[in-house]
Formats: C-alpha cells, structure tokens, sequence
C-alpha cells in the first residue's frame, strides 16, 4: 500500500480524473473531499463489506429451504 | 437454449432471458448475467441464478410485499446505467439472507433496480437510510395493523 502524508488543503490526485483533498482534521476524525466521475461507485469502507458480507451471505441456501419459506410466506404479502 | 451446470442441477436457459448486471453485485462484481428461475410454489419467492458463475444464486422478492412504504426510483445516473428514461418502469427486488435459523431477512440497504425494457439490473447502496442490510420481516401482528 503506498502511504503518503497530507495535510489540511492538500490532495492526491488518482489516475486521470479522480482528486481527493483533505478538508479538514478535526478531534480524531479527516473529513476527505473527493471529485471523480458520476459513475465512480464510491462507498465507505465499513458499508462496502457490510453489503458483500451480506451478498455472501445470501448466496448460502438450498432449494429445500426455499420450499419450506414459500409455504411458510404463502398468502404473506400485503394487499397493495 | 444453453445449459449450465449449477448446484442444483443442470438448468437450460435461453440467453434472451438473461438479466444483465453491468456493474455485477456489491462486492462480487464478477456476476454479470442471471436468469430468473421460477418458483415451484407460491408465495413471494423466487430465485435468480447466475450464468456466469453457476455457482451463486440468490433468493429475491418484491420487498413492498412486506414494506409497503418502501419506495425507491433511480436516480439520472442509475437510469442511464440501466439504459432506461424517467418514464420507463424499474422494479426494486430486495435479496433474501436465509440464516440457519431460517428466519429470513432482507437487504434493504441494498436493493437491486431492475429495467424489464433493457432487462439491466443494478444492486444499489442507500447510504444514510434506516435500512438495514438484514431487516427482518415485521411481525405478522404488526402488518395485520
């Protein structure tokens, strides 16, 4: 991992069109602004695995389970 | 029609049915094309299985079946990732974790857009919603109210 010190006002700029600047330390927490693309998907580290944690997660099942929960959720659903 | 191998055994498909993730899923952003398999019972679940790694499949359903206040539109980036205009029709499907306790939840924080024009699909993150990536289902008490 390359590690690089910055400071407040300072940036980094990655590949052709994405900038990072630190805006500001403030009581233990660096508040980051980052100009990149639209369609860049930029996420918070902790969301980010949450989300693939989970994504893995959902993956583990078996048809046996999906027999029994449809007829447990059979005429579950709310009237729209 | 083409065949794969998956571990539920081999299922033929016809390739105009495929369901295409350009961006694949959160954290698994191999996953491309599904299909959508349906379900032999009734009931608000179905599955969708992935062709190009026949080994992930995952459970989906329409989360307003249980959430009716859920509601979600993509916004003009989405729309241009699924190909779609603002007034072409997105459905929002909810993946389905099925612990060992078998009691389901839902990942409302993120929820997949699907584009049935383009049949394009994209897995969302809300960031900043009360959602949570494993909302369990409300209580039957609480939805007969």
């Amino acid at each position: 991992m390359l590690v690089l010190t910055r400071r407040p006002g300072e940036g980094i700029v990655i590949g052709d069109n994405i900038t990072i600047k630190i805006i500001e330390v403030k009581g233990g927490g660096i508040r980051i602004g980052i100009d990149a693309p639209r369609e860049t998907k930029i996420y918070r580290q902790e969301v980010y695995d949450r989300i693939r944690q989970e994504n893995i997660e959902a993956t583990r099942w078996d048809m046996a389970d999906l027999d029994i929960l449809s007829d447990d959720l059979a005429g579950r659903t709310v009237k729209k | 029609m083409k065949k794969i191998t998956t571990r539920f055994g081999e299922i033929e498909y016809d390739p105009a049915n495929i369901i295409h993730f350009p961006e694949g899923l959160v954290g698994l952003e191999d996953l491309h094309d599904f299909i959508v398999m349906p379900n032999k019972k009734k009931g608000p679940l179905f599955w969708i299985q992935c062709v190009d790694h026949p080994e992930y499949a995952f459970v989906v359903t329409d989360p307003t079946n249980f959430f009716v206040d859920y509601v979600l539109s993509p916004d003009e980036e989405e729309r241009k990732k699924l190909g779609i205009g603002e007034e072409d029709e997105c459905y929002v499907l909810s993946i389905v974790t099925v612990p060992p306790s078998k009691e389901i939840t839902l990942n409302l924080a993120a929820p997949i857009l699907f584009a049935p024009k383009t049949n394009r699909a994209l897995q969302v993150v809300l960031e900043n919603s009360p959602y949570d990536v494993r909302t369990p289902l409300p209580r039957l008490e609480e939805e007969r109210r």
